[in-house]
């Protein structure tokens, strides 16, 4: 295949709103966030002008403070500095919330967009990555990562940028008195960043050791009390509180740790020690006759503004690095490969129903293959019972037939077409496969039914319905086919489900059916109804069951008997009484 | 989501006394008294050192502008600043490296204690509460009261720094003191009133966001159907519409939640102003020193902020206690199953009698009254019925998990009250209906009940089901991860390993739930192997539904409404055409291989008018 980019060859592509750069986690990041430039302009004009307005208190009392040791102080002109100091935070109250509120609007612009980037993506990418990747994991990064993003920016960047800025003003401020006094806080910005940087390096490992341990305990704590009757019934309720107590005592220990680790923060001594050097300096120079006490009160004032980025660094900058990390692993799902081409151009025919399989391997990895050298053919509207242990290839086999799957070596063919020679849109409207775990939308009963053919008139949605054998028990409930699923306790049982499946399969009405009948009927009443649908809807059309029911094996046209991803066994009942011996022992009573 | 589930009261709720409640909590301060005196300590030093060094400032201040400025003065007032800097930050060193170390000991003291509770408490207390709630409690409140304790060093810490400093104040210059003073119940008003904003906001934000989450869970299940139907299109829309929604909500929050500082901001800003302003005039009328007038001026932050914590101090000392309460609750919950006596037996024949017992879950419905029920060592007995018979009751009266309220219960002709209980399970093997596997290897889950049995053992009791074909099936063998809750297993997998838990432990007497998974036919056939292994050297008691258990029984006990109503084998029950048949026809004439033979029937075609008239 030529080099095309991952848009023109996923499955479903959908215009969004801009590209982004999918290279590294900061170039993917700065990609989303240069569209939110007007608010990045905001945020950044009211972190600045925030920091230099937190400036004027300490420079204007400095001054009142000149003012009021003159011999005769000019009250007018302290109160006009009270004015300007007023008037000053009145606007700086503004800024500051022009600060908070831009990295705000930023932040959820952002989860927006990448939530809804990934959602895209997700929807893209091929059904052997929807396999392979767990939903719980999926979800995670949809929700968790992403809102970690939001609050790398929001208050993560935020607090850091905002405070950075009064990191600055000292530097600023403090030479506009004396050149010297550029120098202590020059010296604190430098070691802070050194205690800071040694502080993160030994704690990440340690808050490491403390999210793991505690992983430990919980996951280990939740099977314990869902296993509880396992536990009493072994009588291992000692064995487990044993476990539990190590577990704990690991978690205690490394938060032991970390909270060592926390208390030695040492940017907090810094300032202790710059204040008292930046006083000592500042009286000096004003013993020399250089400073004025006023320009020391505001000097000594403008250093304690250094106490916002001290305290606040800490919480912030773990913030931005878990912000990291989610965009890391959001980042690595969107990256992942999507391995089927929709082939638009490919056959479109209708199908005639004729699948064969020839020298068919597969597998999601070639060290651990899951179906070896398979051949079979299937002739147009026979029905076909697959038969075999969980985990020997029953379901990957029927997932090559609609291109779920792609096949690693040999060929699946239909009407003697290549799979892959066919348009897939196509191949998948006439084919339909009814999975095990049926799952259905909570939307109305109608809404599931009519989900592959979206304008079916309500008659038609009966009718399908009626021959799935399914119209009875919706009828069964007050709303009838409007009963919205899972709203007040209206949960199906496995039986239903499957029946509602098949009635989608009826409105669609493909030329092949895959059906993974593994769901088991209670009594025999919904048995008889089951076994009625299954009949009905594998007349006129190829089908294939995979099934633990005897009944559709015993009248199945062909029955093939998987076993650890080979053929055991292939033949009509007949044929299989006689030659396999686990085929008889089934049969046995 | 599971963020307010988790705060739901449980029957098993109590309200303790304030005293008995400090009590309680005290016991688990008791052995880390030391601990506790340093960080007190470190508390009245860390808040008299944020008070005092203003004060030392201001009146440094004032020695500077009544005089000319000596060396000495200067190293002494900046080594004073210097000492206190360093102090205060050993200080606080001390108390975070102590607070740390209490509470990580205090939650694992309780959660420990916790754990130890929950897991001794009955079956029937662990049936009637959601296991989810059961572990909040034990990892999220008894964190949550952990942090309770940080908390609380902080604001008491403030809180005393705050009254130092007001009494300096008002020593100093009483009206502008009171003048300051006055500004505190504006904030604190302010405060709560933002609060309450806000706390309606994130809910409702949260709200939003369990939204797009479910309708993410969702779409992200339904994607392989979305995609079988080239509906993706239908599915983007649904999830578009709730990111906008969340977006539109947080939007919302965060003007709220940014609003809030800038005000406190601005208000201290014109608070300083007037400050700088009127504190000058009482300097001008002589009423105080310039250093006073600065020391008023730089401690106001000192004020207004910590009235901030403070005013949601009172909330979380409420969710605090009440998560302490949460989890005595669950320490002290009541049991109903009791022992009177500890008889540790070395082997049980297996008799077991059920004497005129009467049982109920809930007082006014009778599961089983006046019951009896005589079982032979050795022999192998099947429960049938429809749901609610009361065949499940009996295995768990005999598996001692719950208590019944009238009768006796024999086993070996002694009172199952006079048994040591995990002496007794010992001798019995339990087999529930749907088998829970720990997270591990199949072999640590087969050797659960018996860390001591070896793995030859294993592997030749193994071998005698199916000639071994499930362990080869099994990708590692033995030594396969079965995955949480046994996930990576198949359900038939995950039947067999609990069988062979039960064939290893050689136990006395079985009780089996049969489970009513389907199963594929092969699977089918070697659990039944095992199950026949098991039954030959058992007392057995099965719930049954499959017919092949029913029909491998010595006798069948035919329950309705928790009395036995047939009893026999198979064929004779079966030709008396009363309550067997029935349930034979209801449950069981599906797995025949009559009905195999007839299930041709629906393969032929039925007309479509017939089946649209129904």
């Amino acid at each position: 295949m030529t080099a095309v980019t991952a848009e023109s060859v996923s499955e479903f592509s959908f215009e969004a709103k801009y590209k982004t750069n999918r290279k590294t986690p900061i170039l993917w990041i700065l990609s989303h966030a240069i569209h939110q430039w007007p608010w990045i302009l905001m945020a950044l004009i009211g972190a600045t002008s925030n920091a230099a307005l937190a400036s004027v208190v300490p420079i204007y009392i400095g001054r009142a403070f000149n003012q009021i040791l003159e011999p005769a102080p000019s009250l007018s002109l302290i109160g006009t500095y009270a004015l300007i100091i007023g008037v000053s935070q009145i606007i700086r109250g503004l800024l500051q919330f022009a600060r908070n509120f831009g990295f705000e609007i930023i932040a959820q612009n952002i989860e927006r967009f990448v939530r809804q980037e990934l959602y895209v993506s997700l929807l893209g990418k091929s059904m052997t990555f929807h396999n392979l990747q767990s939903v719980g994991d999926l979800m995670a990064r949809a929700t968790n990562d992403v809102r970690e993003v939001n609050y790398m920016f929001s208050p993560g960047f935020n607090l850091v940028i905002g405070s950075l800025n009064f990191l600055f003003i000292p530097l600023i401020v403090g030479p506009s008195y004396h050149p010297a006094l550029i120098a202590t806080p020059l010296a604190f910005i430098i070691l802070y960043i050194l205690a800071l940087w040694h502080y993160l390096k030994i704690l990440n490992p340690i808050t490491g050791d403390v999210r793991q341990t505690f992983g430990n305990l919980n996951s280990r704590l939740a099977e314990a009390i869902d296993g509880v009757e396992v536990v009493k019934g072994t009588a291992q309720e000692d064995g487990e509180i044993d476990r539990f107590y190590d577990n704990a005592v690991d978690y205690r220990d490394a938060s032991i740790r970390q909270g060592d680790v926390e208390s030695r923060f040492l940017p907090m001594l810094l300032l202790g020690i710059t204040m008292a050097f930046g006083l000592a300096h500042a009286l000096f120079l004003m013993q020399q006759g250089q400073l004025t006490i006023g320009d020391v009160i505001a000097y000594f004032g403008t250093l304690s503004l250094l106490g916002f980025p001290t305290h606040i660094s800490l919480f912030a900058y773990s913030q931005i690095s878990l912000g990291f990390a989610g965009s890391k692993r959001i980042l690595e799902l969107l990256n992942t490969e999507n391995k089927l081409d929709q082939n638009i151009s490919g056959n479109t025919q209708t199908i005639e129903g004729d699948i064969q399989f020839k020298h068919v391997h597969f597998g999601y990895s070639d060290s651990d293959p899951i179906l070896k050298d398979i051949n079979f053919t299937i002739k147009p509207g026979q029905t076909v019972a697959i038969v075999g242990q969980t985990g020997s290839g029953k379901t990957s086999l029927v997932k090559l037939i609609n291109r779920t799957f792609d096949v690693n070596q040999g060929e699946v063919l239909i009407d003697g077409v290549n799979v892959r020679d066919w348009y897939l849109e196509s191949l998948r409207n006439q084919i339909s496969i009814i999975e095990q775990d049926i799952f259905l939308f909570s939307r109305s009963i109608a809404e599931n039914i009519a989900f592959g053919k979206q304008d079916a008139t309500r008659e038609e949605i009966i009718k399908a319905a009626k021959e799935a054998q399914a119209h009875d028990f919706i009828m069964s409930f007050e709303e009838g086919y409007d009963t919205i699923i899972g709203e007040r306790g209206t949960t199906l049982s496995g039986g239903q489900r499957q029946r509602l499946a098949l009635a989608r399969a009826f409105l669609t009405s493909p030329k092949i059916l895959i059906l993974d009948d593994s769901t088991s009927a209670i009594d025999s009443e919904t048995e008889d109804r089951i076994q009625q649908a299954i009949f009905r809807a594998a007349e006129g059309r190829t089908t294939l069951i995979i099934t633990h029911r005897l009944s559709q094996i015993r009248w199945a046209n062909l029955i093939i008997v998987m076993r650890q991803g080979e053929i055991a066994a292939i033949g009509t009942h007949e044929e299989l009484m006689k030659k396999s011996k686990s085929y008889q022992r089934i049969f046995s009573e | 989501m599971g963020f307010f589930s988790g705060l739901a009261a449980e029957k098993y709720d109590r309200q303790y006394s304030d005293k008995k409640l400090l009590q309680r909590i005290w016991d688990y301060f008791k052995n880390q008294t030391r601990r506790l005196t340093i960080i007190v300590i470190a508390i009245i030093v860390i808040a008299i050192i944020d008070a005092f060094t203003p004060v030392i400032v201001a009146r440094g201040l004032d020695q500077i502008t009544q005089e000319s400025i000596s060396t000495q003065f200067i190293i002494t007032l900046s080594g004073i600043i210097l000492l206190v800097g360093i102090l205060g930050w050993f200080a606080n060193l001390l108390r975070r490296r102590f607070s740390a170390r209490t509470i990580a000991i205090l939650i694992q003291q309780l959660s420990t204690d916790a754990f130890q509770a929950s897991v001794r408490q009955d079956l029937s207390f662990h049936d009637s509460f959601e296991s989810g709630k059961i572990v909040s409690r034990i990892t999220s409140d008894t964190r949550e009261f952990g942090q309770l304790i940080s908390l609380s060093t902080d604001v008491i810490m403030q809180f005393i720094a705050s009254i130092i400093l007001a009494v300096v104040l008002l020593q100093t210059e009483w009206r502008l003191a009171i003048a300051i003073f006055l500004l505190i119940p504006i904030f604190f008003f302010l405060v709560m009133r933002y609060r309450h904003i806000a706390r309606k906001i994130t809910r409702e934000g949260m709200r939003a966001m369990a939204n797009v989450n479910s309708t993410i869970k969702e779409t992200v299940s339904g994607i392989a159907i979305a995609k079988n139907f080239r509906q993706e299109y239908a599915i983007y829309d649904e999830f578009a519409e709730a990111n906008e929604t969340s977006f539109d909500v947080n939007i919302k929050r965060g003007f709220i939640l940014s609003v809030v500082f800038p005000v406190l901001r601005t208000i201290g800003g014109i608070a300083t102003a007037l400050m700088v302003y009127f504190g000058a005039l009482t300097v001008l009328e002589g009423f105080v020193s310039a250093g006073a007038w600065y020391l008023f001026l730089s401690t106001l932050d000192r004020f207004l902020f910590p009235v901030m914590s403070i005013s949601s101090f009172w909330t979380n000392v409420q969710t605090g206690l009440s998560a302490a309460e949460r989890i005595f609750a669950l320490i002290d919950a009541d049991r109903s199953v009791k022992q009177i006596g500890s008889i540790r037996p070395q082997h049980l024949d297996g008799r077991i009698e059920m004497i005129n017992v009467n049982f109920s879950y809930m007082p006014e419905e009778s599961v089983l009254s006046n019951f009896s029920l005589h079982i032979e060592p050795g022999e192998t007995l099947a429960l049938v019925g429809h749901t609610g018979a009361g065949k499940t009751s009996i295995g768990r009266l005999i598996a001692r998990f719950y208590e019944f309220q009238d009768g006796q219960v024999l086993i070996d002709g002694t009172d199952i009250r006079e048994f040591d209980l995990v002496a007794l399970r010992r001798q019995m093997g339990i087999v529930s209906q749907v088998p829970f596997l720990f997270s591990g290897t199949v072999l640590d889950n087969i050797q659960y009940g018996c860390p001591v049995c070896n793995q030859d053992e294993i592997l030749r009791i193994g071998g005698k089901i199916g000639d071994g074909e499930w362990i080869e099936t099994l990708p590692n063998g033995l030594d396969t991860e079965v995955g949480e809750r046994g996930s990576q297993l198949s359900m038939g997998q995950r039947q067999l390993v609990a069988l062979m838990r039960v064939l290893i432990q050689k136990p006395s007497i079985f009780i089996l739930d049969e489970a009513t998974a389907s199963i594929d036919p092969f699977t089918e056939k070697q659990i039944q192997t095992a199950l026949d292994l098991i039954l030959s050297e058992t007392t057995s008691i099965l719930i049954a539904h499959r017919l092949s258990t029913v029909r491998s029984s010595d006798r069948i006990l035919v329950m309705r409404h928790g009395e036995i109503i047939e009893e026999g084998d198979h064929r004779t029950l079966l030709a008396q055409g009363k309550h067997y048949a029935e349930l034979y026809n209801t449950y069981f004439r599906h797995q025949s291989l009559e009905y195999i033979e007839e299930a041709k029937k629906f393969a032929k075609r039925a007309p479509v008018d017939s089946i649209l008239s129904n």
